[in-house]
């Protein structure tokens, strides 16, 4: 008797706790602070001063300075706290506080002249003696920037030199058509600011930071948030909303809670939940490509010695299919496009057209068996509970098993897998997942590719691509360099030194009470670019 | 008394030592480099070596302890190696964040176990004993992380009484904001600190029953409850304090699992960050700072033991 009593309860519990999540969206009788609960569609579309917008982000930002920032949550805040010199968009310039760049006829000097009347957030006038500061901070080996790479050529630095208060000079030691990819990434910091401080890096300055985008710093409390208000003298014209809140939020699952109750107005979402969300129709969905590539790699490295031949890279690329993989990892391909080649959409000279292995299951078997690598275990490294890898992974175990390979997954934590992923050292393992973004200029990509590289992962050798990624990187003649570009992503194709399978797109949520987003151009891994155009209906 | 005090502080320092050496064994051996946080792809080897260098991160493991060690008996424990702020500075800007939470948690569960406990071990094996048993082992059985989403689910999302996420209203400081932001964690917290505390205060009493001094009074025909709550409860009282002892070292290092789901900007959070980012300063840090905690709020309970039971000070 006692026992059957505490099953009834057991049994009313879980039935109160069930009822609890299943009730219905009905009963929100009394939205207390929580603002944005029934959207009216007052779609007066004409764009309207006032209102705060809160943007969640998974982690608190490292450090507010662009010269430092690497991380997603600085890079965002960054984005409207600080402006940028000029932004590229399918090869496009849009100049902010810029107003021109121009190389001269050796495209060995480019001229960059600013707008006039810029000035910082405290007030204070913004010139070329900022410009050619921030240079200077860049490329100072104490300082510690991690951009100083990039304003190196050839292992002699690119001088900044101000030629009056609006213009600046660049002198490049030798001729380099990605140069203006280099330049985007910079973004000025005051010099009256950071003057006189020894480690700019640590600098307490970083805590109270003064830029020149359209938002200034008001607020951070640690582990809660950072608030940005309206930049009145902002050079793009005064901003419409009044502040831009970046709330931190690590739990991927509480956080879209947030997103449903009005705690959150815009933030990105995994694939997995998009359709729980659109659900609710209080969010407008937005795709948009990352500039990224994911892709199975080939550790040309592994002990097996396996992989080194290309002809088993083939075979193995042909037991796969890539609009099955984009399913398995992506759940749609609304979220990821088919890759071919190894330099992604927003990349100049990009070229999907090219060799590719893919789906032939007889040809895989025939490579394959010939190569002597059926029965043979191939190891595939992961990152335990990175879903897109683990998918990834298991079709492929599933697919390779058909043509006679087995492959033995192994899961492992994120700094393990990063230090093998990373160790050029590291053989005992033949495939993995990897991803990355590289911008606009494809000469970003040697160091992908190029043998002996720090950053080539696959190991991978072959002197035709390093003389064509050479030439192509001194070539100031855009159809030749493309020529250059177009070949060499042919050549990476047909030797199927990775398997690319796809360009992901970021699904970013916002609140349908916010508009101006195409004019705020959405922007991978920053969100918007110009966020002075965002708008409360 | 004062002997005892001494002693014990004096011991703590062999054990902090021990701790750290520990600690610091253990985030070297571990995987991952704490390099990476800085590297992108387009550094060259020379840059990463010069990033290294700048850091001290260059040098065998041993001398960095050592230079760590000097600078913590100096007072200055460090910077972070991923954003370079003062350790110190970092887990006391997070403390009253956690140690506000956790104390508030600590004290509902106690001030709701001792009643339950002491009424369950007074009606063994009856239904009331029953309920609260099995509350309790729901409550140990359930993930908190999964409790905390499903009040946040109902709470904040169905009814909007409450606030889903973060400490306060943005732009917002006022006590009452805090407290209405808390209340969810706090619950959840609760619930994982009374189901533990419920369990020994239930022995405890049961135990306690049977001692002569309990069957006098029933002789003297006195009732049950002045019983329970005048005498049998001041010795059950005792592992409590033990419990809440034990209960400091949580004061400090926050619990990762709750302050991540709720947002709450305590050291747990920041524990996790460092412990992803393998920023060894901010680690260390949070170690020591909780295991001094720890081990001060053993002293405590020690001394508390000494007032509230006059036999144990006897003893020693």
């Amino acid at each position: 008797m006692r026992k059957y009593f505490s099953g009834v309860v057991i049994l009313a519990l879980l039935t109160m706790l069930v009822t609890a999540c299943s009730g219905d969206a009905g009963n929100s009788a009394a939205p207390s602070d929580a603002s944005s609960s029934g959207s009216s569609q007052t779609t007066g579309d004409q764009p309207k001063d006032g209102g705060n917008l809160i943007i969640g982000v998974q982690a608190d930002p490292v450090i507010l300075n662009p010269n430092y920032a690497g991380d997603r949550v600085s890079l965002t805040i960054d984005q409207a706290l600080y402006a940028p010199l000029f932004q590229v968009n399918n090869g496009k310039k849009t100049f902010y506080l810029a107003d021109s760049l121009e190389p001269s006829a050796d495209n060995l000097t480019y001229t960059l002249k600013l707008k006039s009347g810029l000035t910082w957030h405290d007030g204070e006038k913004l010139t070329a003696d900022d410009v050619v500061f921030t240079i200077d901070k860049i490329l100072d080996e104490k300082q510690n920037s991690m951009l100083r790479g990039n304003f190196i050529i050839h292992g002699k630095p690119i001088k900044a030199v101000k030629v009056d208060d609006t213009t600046v000079e660049f002198k490049l030691p030798q001729v380099s058509p990605a140069f203006e990819a280099t330049l985007v990434q910079v973004t000025p910091i005051p010099k009256h600011i950071f003057e006189h401080e020894a480690d700019i890096e640590k600098s307490p300055k970083n805590n109270t930071p003064v830029g020149s985008g359209p938002f200034k710093f008001k607020e951070y409390k640690t582990g809660e948030y950072v608030t940005l208000e309206r930049f009145d003298n902002y050079f793009g014209g005064k901003p419409h909303l009044d502040t831009i809140t970046y709330r931190i939020s690590k739990d991927a699952n509480a956080s879209n809670l947030a997103l449903q109750n009005g705690e959150i107005n815009i933030k990105y979402v995994d694939p997995q939940d998009a359709a729980t969300i659109e659900a609710t129709g209080n969010f407008e969905m937005k795709n948009y490509s990352e500039g990224r590539l994911a892709y199975m790699l080939f550790n040309e490295n592994s002990d097996t010695g396996l992989m080194k031949n290309k002809e088993v890279r083939q075979g193995l690329s042909y037991a796969l299919n890539r609009e099955e993989l984009i399913q398995v990892a992506y759940t749609s391909p609304d979220y990821a496009d088919p890759a071919k080649s190894f330099v992604t959409p927003d990349g100049l000279y990009h070229d999907n057209n090219v060799t590719t292995y893919d789906n032939d299951v007889e040809k895989a078997k025939e490579l394959l068996q010939k190569n002597g690598v059926v029965g043979k275990t191939l190891r595939f490294i992961v990152t335990s509970g990175n879903k897109a890898q683990e998918a990834i992974a298991l079709y492929v175990q599933q697919k390779l098993k058909d043509v006679g390979v087995n492959v033995e997954i192994q899961s492992m934590d994120a700094s393990a897998f990063s230090d093998k992923f990373t160790n050029p050292e590291t053989s005992d393992y033949e495939l993995t997942v990897g991803g990355y973004i590289m911008g606009f200029d494809p000469d970003a990509y040697s160091i992908l590719y190029t043998t002996g590289s720090d950053s080539n992962y696959a190991h991978y050798s072959n002197p035709e691509v390093d003389k064509l990624f050479q030439e192509g990187a001194g070539e100031a003649d855009t159809a030749k360099r493309g020529e250059i570009y177009k070949k060499l992503q042919e050549t990476i194709a047909a030797d199927a030194v990775i398997y690319p399978i796809a360009y992901t797109k970021t699904i970013v949520a916002v609140d349908k009470k916010f508009g101006g987003l195409d004019e705020a151009v959405l922007k991978p891994v920053v969100i918007f670019e110009d966020p002075s155009k965002l708008y409360q209906k | 008394m004062k002997r005892l005090i001494v002693r014990r502080l004096l011991q703590t320092v062999p054990m902090l030592f021990f701790v750290s050496i520990v600690c610091f064994i253990l985030v070297k051996a571990a995987p991952g480099d704490p390099v990476r946080s800085f590297i992108t792809p387009n550094m060259h080897a020379e840059d990463i070596e010069r990033v290294r260098h700048n850091l001290g991160l260059d040098k065998p493991a041993y001398i960095q302890y050592f230079i760590w060690l000097k600078n913590c008996l100096t007072g200055n424990f460090g910077y972070s190696l991923v954003n370079h702020k003062p350790v110190m500075g970092q887990i006391l800007e997070r403390l009253p964040a956690t140690a506000g939470l956790m104390g508030s948690a600590i004290a509902l569960a106690v001030i709701l176990a001792i009643p339950l406990g002491l009424v369950a071990g007074a009606n063994r094996n009856r239904w009331v004993d029953k309920l609260v048993n099995m509350i309790a082992y729901i409550g140990i059985s359930l993930p908190l992380f999964w409790l905390a989403i499903l009040l946040m689910y109902f709470f904040s999302i169905k009814m909007h009484w409450l606030p889903s996420m973060g400490m306060r209203t943005i732009g917002v400081n006022s006590a009452l904001d805090v407290i209405r932001h808390g209340i969810l964690p706090c619950v959840v917290l609760a619930i994982g600190f009374l189901t533990v505390y419920v369990r020994y205060i239930r022995s405890s009493t049961i135990s306690q029953l049977k001692e002569d001094y309990v069957q006098i009074q029933y002789a003297f025909g006195s009732a049950k409850r002045i019983i329970l709550f005048r005498h049998v409860l001041k010795h059950v009282v005792l592992p409590v304090i033990t419990l809440v002892g034990m209960s400091m070292g949580d004061l400090v290092a926050g619990a990762i699992v709750t302050e991540t789901v709720f947002s709450w900007p305590g050291i747990g959070s920041l524990g996790m960050t460092a412990v992803r980012g393998m920023d060894y300063p901010v680690i260390m840090g949070i170690t020591l700072f909780s295991s001094v905690l720890l081990i001060l709020g053993n002293l405590l309970a020690d001394i508390l033991y000494g007032i509230v039971d006059p036999r144990i000070k006897t003893t020693r």
